[in-house]
């Protein structure tokens, strides 16, 4: 669903190193302060007076400043400005919480401000959603909320009170609509279908791939031709999956072909069309053992694997429902990611081919008088 | 700087990862409402989620009143939660991938124990400042 950007990796190793060197420099502190310098010792008195929860708003804040910084070489132009700027904001407020009085309304402001911003860059495109992005957003979402709770107001009225209390929830909420908006508003090129995420391919399938591929479709077509009746799939050990009501089309996976690659005498499964007339036979889907692990694409650009990730599957009932970007499930469900897989339509697909992730929109409610999913 | 003590604090930082905690499930259970048009059982799994969300909101509220029992519920629900993802870690389904499910449901949930438990073994009874969720 949200994988980490490839220049977005360094940050989280950027956030622990500057950690590490938060606890190296408050050492450093001490030992000046043992030799009276008199900053260190102002410094370190307010440290030491601080509570758990203010320390800890720092040290998050300090993390979000080093991810936004560590950030800055992939990015140019005025989100590049803005990461420095919130990058040293984040570091100096953290800093602030030691030596000020007054730093936890500006906190509070810079903390939302930065979390705002976010969504606007995300749903505007500007950003794509990816998990270094969303868990930055994470940490600074807990450090708002002990910034606002560090905030005595005790004796306010009840619309502030109301205001205090809904504000946090609020917000995480907004955050994870908005994150979700811009991811599907703005789907990078390996997002199919909502959930779906294509093995990276060259743009342009070579004559060579185009013959391997028709191969594949001739041989997958042929060695389906035995099991049009779906009594002659369970003969050969292939046993329907769960019927579900969102889905027109019915698997029936046979284990023993579990550990075949891309083999068109022992597809993993065999998909059926569950038409007004009864099950149809639309085609044969190859699946690889493990999560992550693509399979031979021997049509380049035309055999794309896929697989199916941020899913909620819930075995009451065999359903299915999609994650939030903070991959949170509803209660009784759990996450999973799918092995990758490839389906082979030995029908006319229409415009989305043989190969594609899913039945043309067209043909299923052709087939089965349905569109949905 | 602040008035808190640090058991106090900690109970106070615990009772924010829970109000997160809580935020984040309520948004799962509203966001399986749709596919609870064509798929009943999660009709009732985000039906039970919402009401999950709110009591966490309700015990994360009672915990900074210094209430035992909202303490006892929440330790309650953090191993439980806890023992389920590591279940799951454990088949070969991709459950934790990447940084975020990493920090939701491994890092926030044993960062709650620990805090109750911290809590729990300095304090004779959690008792917080006025109740001001």
């Amino acid at each position: 669903m949200y994988d980490i950007a490839a220049d977005h990796g360094p940050a989280l190793s950027a956030a622990i190193v500057l950690l590490a060197f938060g606890l190296v420099f408050l050492r450093l502190l001490r030992f000046l302060a043992g030799r009276q310098a008199g900053w260190a010792v102002r410094f370190l008195e307010g440290f030491d007076a601080a509570s758990p929860m203010a320390k800890l708003a720092a040290a998050l804040m300090l993390v979000s400043g080093a991810i936004h910084l560590a950030l800055v070489p992939g990015h140019d132009g005025i989100t590049g400005i803005l990461f420095i700027v919130d990058g040293l904001g984040f570091i100096a407020l953290a800093l602030g919480v030691f030596v000020t009085t007054w730093w936890r309304r500006p906190a509070a402001i810079w903390l939302s401000a930065t979390i705002v911003a976010y969504l606007v860059w995300v749903i505007a495109g500007w950003e794509a959603p990816d998990q270094v992005g969303i868990a930055c957003k994470l940490i600074e979402l807990v450090a708002l909320g002990l910034v606002m709770r560090l905030k005595n107001a005790t004796h306010a009225a009840w619309p502030r009170r109301l205001g205090r209390v809904t504000a946090l929830p609020l917000l995480i909420s907004l955050t994870t609509l908005g994150i979700w908006i811009g991811g599907l508003v703005h789907p990078d090129a390996l997002h199919a279908h909502a959930g779906a995420v294509l093995q990276p391919v060259a743009s342009v399938a070579t004559p060579e791939e185009r013959a391997a591929a028709a191969r594949l479709l001739a041989d997958t077509k042929a060695s389906l031709t035995r099991y049009q009746d779906p009594a002659a799939a369970v003969a050969a050990g292939y046993k329907p999956g769960p019927v579900s009501d969102a889905d027109p089309l019915l698997h029936f996976q046979n284990q023993a072909n579990a550990r075949a690659v891309l083999d068109p005498i022992r597809p993993q499964a065999l998909v059926y069309a569950r038409t007004p007339a009864g099950l149809k036979l639309v085609g044969a889907m190859y699946q690889m053992p493990r999560v992550g692990q693509w399979g031979p694409d021997p049509g380049g650009p035309l055999t794309q694997w896929h697989q199916h990730e941020g899913i909620c599957f819930s075995p009451l009932g065999f359903e299915f429902s999609f994650e939030t970007p903070f991959w949170t499930c509803p209660v009784g469900s759990g996450s999973i990611t799918t092995p990758p897989m490839l389906h082979v339509w030995i029908i006319d697909n229409g415009t989305s081919g043989p190969f594609a992730a899913e039945l043309d929109k067209a043909v299923r409610r052709e087939l089965t008088g349905r569109s949905s999913p | 700087m602040n008035q808190a003590t640090p058991t106090e604090s900690r109970l106070e930082i615990a009772g924010v990862l829970v109000v997160l905690q809580a935020s984040l499930s309520l948004t799962a259970g509203l966001s399986a409402i749709p596919f609870g048009i064509v798929e009943p059982g999660f009709r009732v799994l985000s039906v039970v989620t919402i009401v999950v969300a709110v009591m966490m909101f309700w015990l994360a509220r009672n915990l900074r009143r210094g209430r035992r029992w909202a303490w006892g519920g929440l330790v309650t629900l953090e191993v439980l939660s806890l023992t389920i993802t590591v279940l799951l870690t454990l088949l070969p389904i991709g459950t934790i991938r990447g940084p975020v499910p990493v920090l939701v449901n491994l890092v926030i949930p044993w960062a709650v124990l620990v805090l109750l438990a911290l809590g729990s073994r300095r304090s004779a009874g959690p008792r917080l400042g006025p109740a001001d969720l």
